[in-house]
């Protein structure tokens, strides 16, 4: 730290920033996580991992810069470089075979579309997002993570080509990829689910 | 479902040359996620104005979008997270 010119923060100080700025970035850090990993224990430990070391990073973060992007780029590292080996999962499994595992909940007799009530509207409203979520468990995590990052957690090409390490061309064209294949397994359960793509 | 239009745009595409339709095509994703430049957005507006098969592909781009922003669940932060992890900081140097 003998390169740090700017005065010292104390360490309650430092823990007081770190709380407000990056603490209430949990949310969607954890929705991140849950989706890479599809595991809630797996995302707990990978969340908590990044926030400790964003925590020794800390006085390398500046302050008023987009801290949501940082957290998720450090997530991302985390997950690709350490938490991939220690997983518990063999090393070979795709994230496209855990799809069985996961939403194994079925979707028989829920057919309805045009819906009255609001209680009916609230049941379809869940079939198609369960439906959207199995989808995209079901895609390579390459693709899936470009879908979260841009659909979910809006951000822009920019911030995604930090985040990930990759330029912008590599962005647009992993999430056309990605989203052509995310296309291809929802128009397949319109096809089992009586409608016509 | 075939249109005239999309068939015309078949046959286009076949000589080699990128037609309109390719140029919109390619700019679905930069419209959706609001990344298009200016002119991008009226070279893309003015075509779907008489461009079925494009405008359906956009409503299309826009429709797959929405699934995922409003209709994928978020999931529940377990509410001892945000604890362990104050209480792993507060013993980190
Ligand atoms: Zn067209």
């Amino acid at each position: 730290m003998s390169e740090q010119t700017g005065k010292q923060l104390s360490k309650e100080e430092k823990d007081a920033r770190f709380e407000a700025e990056l603490l209430p970035v949990l949310d969607p850090l954890y929705n991140f996580a849950y989706r890479l990993t599809l595991d809630e224990d797996d995302a707990n430990d990978l969340v908590q991992e990044t926030y400790l070391k964003a925590y020794r990073f800390f006085d390398y973060f500046e302050q008023g810069t987009n801290a949501k992007a940082w957290l998720f780029r450090i997530l991302k590292n985390s997950f690709i470089n350490e938490f991939r080996k220690k997983s518990k999962q063999p090393a070979k499994v795709d994230y496209s075979e855990v799809e069985g595992y996961y939403n194994s909940d079925d979707v028989e007799g829920e057919g309805g579309v045009a819906t009255t009530t609001d209680m009916r509207t609230e049941s379809v409203q869940d079939l198609i997002g369960d439906e959207v979520a199995s989808a995209l468990n079901a895609l390579p995590v390459d693709f899936r993570t470009v879908i979260i990052l841009c659909d979910l957690e809006g951000f822009t090409y920019e911030e995604m080509a930090k985040i990930l390490d990759i330029p912008i061309g590599t962005v647009r064209s992993r999430l056309h990829r990605a989203r052509n294949s995310l296309k291809e397994k929802l128009e397949k359960y319109a096809k089992s689910m009586g409608y016509n793509g | 479902m075939e249109s005239k239009f999309t068939e015309a745009y078949q046959k286009i595409s076949e000589d080699g040359h990128e037609s309109e339709c390719d140029k919109v095509a390619r700019m679905l994703d930069l419209m959706i996620d609001g990344e298009a430049s200016t002119e991008e957005q009226s070279y893309f507006n003015t075509h779907i104005e008489e461009c079925i098969a494009c405008f359906e592909s956009h409503q299309k781009q826009k429709l797959l979008k929405g699934l995922v922003s409003g209709h994928l669940k978020r999931v529940i932060v377990p509410e001892s997270l945000a604890l362990s992890i104050k209480a792993r900081i507060q013993v980190t140097v």
